[in-house]
């Protein structure tokens, strides 16, 4: 579904991605994951657009994503949840998951806040608030709901889990994964904490220094001891 | 009691002048974080192209929507060829370019209008009326001027508030990369603010000029006022400007017609300071509530 064929970004001269190739399949979680510095937020936006990479390509169901701006993006079915948030603060729940709404590819339909509302009621409790009242959990429930008013087909998260509770995160997460059984959602998901992410993995995507050291199976990766400590910190 | 009917009502309408500016004011700072200098001379452009048309013949309703157009042209011009340039750098450098502006428009006008002091027709008249034994000093023209600001104020809050352009705007301001990401195109919204800036900033130029005498300069005394009228605000919200506007004419109308007019600039200034000492944003400004 997402194939990513030697992409590489540069800083200047400093290679954030080298040669990067992987695939994530349709329908599964992707998890990429790595220390600080890896590569892995360099990876979503260079996929969203924001950055523009040197060498590479990257394909979205055959379309290219390389050459595409990002404004086009969500209409081409991709969202991308960026790192820290990107709550609009200034702006209500509901004007948030609106605009989510306005850059939907599919505009025959209307865009549904009800469904985004009956998976985080919390939301609809304060669908009338200032955004910037909302909690850590609630505001990354209210930035996956507003990827999700665009109905999209791939999903970027960038370190969701960033400064929530466990138990937050774990209901976070469990949203996610039946959000995939559900919806049939491709998710590529971006995290330090590794041992969470692969909890709700199909797959995941290990980075070192801007190159891929290991691609399989999320199961796999999570037995290997030796990986585990030499990556993933646990 | 008739000269605080005639204070109030003088003022109401000067004040309603400095709204008109400070909405423009507003506009821009709302949607690019940008404080336009070159705002006044601006719309002293968009006021001679009404002129030019006046020349020729044309009633005064057409040279005002050709006035009210050319705003909306020259305020996505300027966007497009003098701002666009400096995106990525600091807001200051796009801040100093439009200080540049205001000086080259001011002299091209000189040269291409003449500096020669022209009269501007006034649309229902400059006669006020009389109730009973009190003269009422509001002229059909000053009654043009609230209703049209009014007008114009409220099209404002219901674009940003209610439609999906006004949000895709807000937005595009708050958070530029955000707003991309989710299928924004940011850029167009930027130029669209420029336009309707100036736009609102056209109808002041041309409020100003209504009874009055138009020249290159004629728009700087409104400059000082109509910055002060915006900061008092809170140069976030458009009912701010016009309030803050409406605050300093029937003020500064009021230090006129009992003290002297002599103090009316001192006193603008001091209302200024006196406001934000005890509110620092301006009267209508949100906490601040920035990314976290």
């Amino acid at each position: 579904m997402l194939d990513v064929h030697d992409l590489t970004t540069s800083y200047g001269p400093v290679k954030a991605l080298d040669h990067v190739t992987f695939s994530a399949p349709r329908g599964k979680v992707t998890a990429v994951l790595g220390a600080n510095g890896a590569g892995k937020t360099t990876l979503l936006r260079t996929l969203s657009g924001l950055l523009r990479p040197t060498e590479g390509t990257a394909t979205l169901d055959g379309t290219d994503l390389v050459d595409t701006p990002t404004e086009k993006m969500s209409a081409l079915g991709l969202s991308h949840v960026p790192e820290g948030r990107g709550v609009i603060t200034e702006l209500t729940v509901e004007e948030n998951l609106r605009l989510g709404g306005l850059g939907r590819s599919d505009r025959s339909r209307p865009a549904d806040m009800d469904r985004i509302f009956s998976l985080f009621p919390v939301l609809g409790d304060r669908r009338n608030a200032n955004a910037h009242v909302l909690s850590g959990g609630e505001r990354q429930m209210l930035v996956i709901g507003r990827a999700l008013m665009a109905n999209p087909k791939l999903l970027l998260l960038d370190e969701p889990s960033l400064g929530l509770a466990p138990r937050i995160v774990a209901q976070i997460f469990g949203l996610l994964r039946s959000l995939v059984e559900s919806d049939g959602l491709t998710v590529l998901l971006v995290e330090q904490n590794a041992r969470s992410a692969l909890s709700i993995a199909d797959f995941g995507v290990v980075l070192n220094l801007g190159r891929v050291v290991v691609h399989d199976d999320a199961g796999v990766l999570a037995a290997d001891e030796k990986l585990r400590h030499a990556y993933l910190g646990f | 009691m008739q000269q605080l009917l005639t204070t109030a009502l003088t003022g109401l309408t000067l004040g309603m002048v400095y709204a008109a500016f400070a909405l423009a004011l507003v506009l821009i700072w709302r949607s690019t974080r940008i404080i336009n200098f070159a705002q006044a001379p601006m719309a002293m452009v968009t006021t001679y192209v009404a002129l030019v048309l006046i020349d020729a013949g044309l009633s005064y309703w057409i040279a005002f929507a050709a006035a009210l157009l050319a705003g909306l042209v020259l305020g996505a011009a300027v966007e497009r060829i003098v701002i666009r340039p400096v995106e990525g750098a600091t807001h200051i450098n796009a801040v100093i370019l439009t200080l540049g502006l205001f000086i080259v428009l001011n002299a091209a006008a000189a040269v291409v209008f003449g500096s020669q002091y022209r009269s501007f027709p006034a649309p229902f008249g400059l006669r006020g009326f009389q109730v009973g034994e009190v003269n009422v000093a509001l002229t059909g023209f000053g009654i043009f001027t609230i209703v049209s600001v009014l007008v114009v104020m409220g099209l404002l809050v219901a674009l940003f508030r209610l439609t999906d352009l006004g949000l895709k705007m807000r937005a595009s301001a708050f958070n530029g990369e955000v707003a991309r990401l989710l299928g924004v195109r940011v850029s167009g919204m930027l130029t669209l603010g420029w336009a309707l800036a100036a736009l609102v900033g056209s109808l002041s130029g041309l409020l100003i000029a209504g009874g009055s005498l138009v020249h290159p300069a004629y728009m700087d005394s409104v400059v000082v006022f109509g910055f002060v009228a915006a900061v008092l605000g809170g140069l976030d919200s458009p009912v701010g400007a016009v309030i803050g506007g409406l605050l300093l004419g029937v003020s500064l109308s009021v230090v006129s017609g009992y003290v002297g007019s002599e103090l009316v600039a001192l006193s603008a200034l001091l209302i200024l300071m006196l406001v934000l000492l005890l509110k620092p944003g301006g009267l209508f400004s949100h906490a601040a509530e920035r990314r976290v």
